[in-house]
This record gives structure tokens, C-alpha cells and sequence, in this order.
């Protein structure tokens, strides 16, 4: 129980990582409260919060906090986990999708961190979803590449300004085996091929789970992680450790 | 890429040093230099090739050597009193995983890639210190940063080549000597051509590696020789103990998936 006691927010834990975010830190002990624009999904274990927030809007982060605060008091841990990837080039992309996606992934992220710091406990932890394509760019993937590397600089810099007080990570998760990732396979030209040629691309031999992400959400969450602050942290299966040369070839 | 190049003779009078002179990419290196109006020394075991000979200087300077390096560098103060720029462009690949690899061949490849980077620089920063500055550029790799298979000793050389370019910038930047590192990606070259081996089809293999390149393209020796004289003259005083990828955009993306 690494989190006994501890108040955790989690956003967007309908699906996906968010979700084994949200079931691991409840299994840990946690009180854990998480958001989304829908209307709380019918199959969440009814200890969870549910709090119906889109991250993109002031107002409605305000809001939050407010029910945080009303119901816990105070805060331990932020898990900035609400994003959305729209598979298009820069010249492809409207004013719309820029407007839904650096409203969930950039500004999202600034309006949480901006509306919860302040009712964190010292010693809280807050942990943000970056990506190995923050660092090196997935093809059609523009903004969204664009907004990791937003949450990247970001990490650091509010590990920097509220440092000793709040510690600030993110996670960079490589393929992970979600909807998402499964909409990047449905566009391949033959996707069954497409998921063997990913595979043989990890030196792990799989991909990865949304319970992997959980896992290093969970002991950045925790206090093994108390001096570490203002890095990220890849979850890839090795993916990005290797060149881009088609491992096939060789 | 055949660009017509205005040379501006940024380098003359100065004196330059290319371990390695006499492979592909230091040659290209020791042309552009020497059109550029240095003076340039081109030391290496292999031995000069004829286009060279009536421009560059050579001295068979074996880098794993110290007396070797001691030799070259009593030369250039000989014939030129100083020192003001050094390339350490001398390396080797082994085509092999770390259980594959004799512990002669690890030494081996550290001894040219390494040691040998350590050597001539070692003997090489006092004599630019008589001049009051100078630059150095090292030959990292982007398999410094990540792997390729089966090359494991080549990354972990070129690795050290990256941690030592940052150290020396940091021992000697208030000499005014600069220290940086290229890494280049493919660059048509014999290494690469080794790379590739013999059997098979060669040619899809290389077509298709040469696509995965944002720019379709391999590197040239003359591609690595714009950044190196770049990084040898004045445009780059305030470049220091920084690590320059080189690769055509290869190590810009994620591993591409065939999708």
C-alpha cells in the first residue's frame, strides 16, 4: 500500500493508461479522483471519483479544485494524463484540431498544474504524460510531437519554480497498447504486418501495457522517488534506445 | 551535390592537423581545409593518396601511439611553430555484439577510437596554447546516443568520444581552445560500404536504409567537411562542447515503422 492515505487526481481516467493509473493508485491505497469531458463511464469502480471537467477550460479546472478541496482538503498527487492525438501533418491540420489538441495536451496540462499546485501538500508529486515523440518526431503526427515537447519543457520548469514543495516528473511512454495505438495500426496498409514489423523494433519483444505506464506512475507517485524531480522517464520497451534502421535489414 | 563552392579562405596561415587524413572523410577534410588556405598535416598509418600529395602535408602517426603523437606534433612545430586546429577523424567499426567481440578487438577499437582522440589532443592543446586558441573536432556518432545492432564496441567508443569532447571543452574553454564532436550518420564511405558486407542483395539494402532518411540521401565525406570547417574557424568561436548530429534528419524521428 505505497500510497495509503494519499489524495490522487488523475485526468482523463475513463480509458487506457489514465484508467490503470487510476485502478493502481486505488489498489495502493489512494483516494482517487479523476476527470473527463463525458459523463462518468458506467464500468468505474464506485470508489472512484468521478469528476466531469474538460482540462482545456479554466473555469471547469477551477471547478475541480474546488470539489478537491471541498471533499480532501489537499492534494498529493497530479497525474496530468488527459491528451489526444489527431494523425495529420502540419499542412493538414485546421485551426480545430489544433484548438481540441493543444487545448487537452498543452494548455490542459498548464491549467491543472496552474489550479492544483497551490492545494498540493509539500511533498506532493506531480507526473506528467509526455512521449518518446517529444523527443524524436513520429511521421503525421506534428502537433501532437509538438505538444510532448511542450510538456517535456514544462516538467522542468515547474520542477525548477516549485521545487522544494512539489516534485515534477514526466513519463514518456513509447507504443503502448491502447485505442490510440490501435488507430495508428487501423490506417497502415496492412496492419497485421505493420504490428509484427513494430514488434521486432522492441528489444523487449512486446509492447508495452497501460499497467507499465502505471507502474512508474505509481513509484514517481510514491516516496522511493523523494529526490528525483524535473526528468523523464521512458517507458518504451527500448524502442528509442535503437536507430531508425528497420532492424529486419541487418 | 555537386555545389560550386566560393572558398573564402577563412583558415589561411592557420595550421591543421587531420588524424585519419587519409580515409574517405578525412580527405575530403584535408581538401576543403587546404582550399580554405590552411596549411594542413594529414597523419595517418594509411598511406597518402596521390590527389593529396601536392597539397597536404602527411606524417604516418599511428594514434594509439604516444611516442607517435609526440612525433607528430615535435613535426608541427618544427615546420610551423603552432597548432590551431586538430581533427580527430582517425576511427574504426567492428561489426559485432559484446559476446562476439575478443577482448583484443575491444581494446582495439578503444585504442583507435578513444585512446587515440585522447593522444593527439593530449599533445596537440599545447601547441595551440602558444597561439592562444585553437579547435578541436572529434568524430562522435549518433551511435553514441542509440544503438545500431551488433556494433556494440563502435557505440561505446563514440559515447566516450561525446563525454571527452564535453571534458576537454570544459578543461580549456578559458584558453580560448574550443572542443567539439560531429556525429554523422551514413556517410557514403568504405566503412559503409563494410557496413553493408558483400552478400545478398545489396543494392534494395541500401536503397531501402537510404530511404528511411528524412533527406534520401547518404551523407558525403564533403558534407561532414562543410561542418568541420565550419566548426574549425571564427564563424564557430562560441561553439564549444557540443555534440553536432550530422545525419541527413535519420535520428530526427521515431524508428519508422513500415506503415
Amino acid at each position: 500500500m505505497q500510497l495509503e492515505g494519499k489524495v490522487a487526481l488523475v485526468t482523463g481516467g475513463r480509458q487506457g493508461i489514465g484508467a490503470a493509473i487510476v485502478q493502481r493508485f486505488e489498489l495502493e491505497g489512494a483516494k482517487v479522483v479523476t476527470c473527463g469531458r463525458g459523463a462518468r463511464p458506467s464500468n468505474m469502480a464506485p470508489n472512484i471519483d468521478w469528476v466531469q471537467a474538460d482540462v482545456s477550460c479554466t473555469k471547469q479546472m477551477a471547478k475541480l479544485k474546488n470539489h478537491v478541496v471541498t471533499h480532501y482538503s489537499a492534494l498529493d498527487v497530479l497525474v496530468n494524463n488527459a491528451g489526444v492525438q489527431i494523425e495529420k501533418t502540419l499542412v493538414d491540420t485546421s485551426d480545430e484540431d489544433w484548438d481540441l489538441l493543444m487545448g487537452a495536451n498543452a494548455k490542459g496540462v498548464f491549467n491543472a498544474i496552474r489550479s492544483l499546485l497551490p492545494i498540493m501538500t509539500s511533498g506532493g508529486s506531480i507526473i506528467n504524460m509526455g512521449s518518446v515523440s517529444g523527443s524524436t518526431a513520429d511521421p503525421g503526427l506534428a502537433l501532437y510531437n509538438a505538444s510532448k515537447a511542450f510538456v517535456h519543457g514544462l516538467t522542468r520548469s515547474v520542477a525548477v519554480d516549485h521545487g522544494p514543495n512539489v516534485r515534477c516528473n514526466a513519463i514518456c511512454p513509447g507504443w503502448i497498447m491502447t485505442a490510440m495505438s490501435d488507430s495508428a495500426f487501423a490506417v497502415a496498409r496492412n496492419p497485421a504486418a505493420a504490428k509484427q514489423d513494430a514488434l521486432a523494433r522492441h528489444p523487449t519483444g512486446r509492447f508495452g501495457t497501460p499497467a507499465d505506464i502505471a507502474n512508474m506512475a505509481l513509484w514517481l507517485a510514491g516516496r522511493e522517488s523523494q529526490f528525483v524531480t524535473g526528468q523523464l522517464f521512458t517507458v518504451d520497451g527500448g524502442l528509442t534506445a535503437a536507430s531508425p534502421l528497420n532492424p529486419s535489414l541487418f | 551535390m555537386a555545389d560550386e563552392k566560393i572558398f573564402t579562405e577563412h583558415l589561411k596561415r592557420r595550421v591543421a592537423v587531420v588524424t585519419g587524413g587519409c580515409g574517405g572523410i578525412g580527405q575530403a577534410i584535408c581538401r576543403r581545409f587546404t582550399n580554405e588556405g590552411a596549411q594542413v598535416i594529414a597523419a595517418d598509418v594509411a598511406p597518402m593518396p596521390e590527389a593529396l600529395q601536392a597539397s597536404v602535408y602527411y606524417f604516418y602517426h599511428d594514434v594509439t601511439s604516444e611516442q607517435s603523437a609526440q612525433d607528430l606534433m615535435a613535426f608541427v612545430v618544427q615546420k610551423f611553430g603552432h597548432l590551431d586546429v586538430l581533427v580527430n577523424a582517425a576511427g574504426i567499426e567492428i561489426e559485432k555484439t559484446i559476446e562476439e567481440t575478443s577482448l583484443d578487438e575491444w581494446q582495439r577499437i578503444f585504442a583507435i577510437n578513444v585512446t587515440g582522440t585522447f593522444l593527439t589532443s593530449k599533445y596537440g592543446v599545447p601547441l595551440m596554447r602558444k597561439k592562444g586558441a585553437g579547435s578541436i573536432i572529434n568524430f562522435g556518432s549518433y551511435d553514441g546516443f542509440i544503438a545500431d545492432p551488433s556494433l556494440a564496441a563502435y557505440c561505446a567508443t563514440k559515447g566516450a568520444v561525446h563525454a571527452l569532447t564535453k571534458a576537454m571543452a570544459c578543461d580549456y574553454g578559458k584558453e580560448n581552445i574550443r572542443v567539439n564532436a560531429i556525429c554523422p550518420g551514413f556517410v557514403a564511405t568504405l566503412m559503409l560500404e563494410n557496413f553493408f558486407g558483400d552478400s545478398g542483395d545489396i543494392e534494395s539494402l541500401k536503397q531501402e536504409v537510404r530511404d528511411i532518411h528524412p533527406l534520401r540521401r547518404y551523407g558525403t565525406p564533403d558534407d561532414m567537411a562543410n561542418l568541420v570547417n565550419w566548426l574549425a574557424g571564427d564563424e564557430a568561436r562560441y561553439a564549444s562542447g557540443a555534440l553536432w548530429v550530422l545525419d541527413g534528419g535519420l535520428t530526427a524521428q521515431v524508428q519508422q515503422m513500415k506503415l
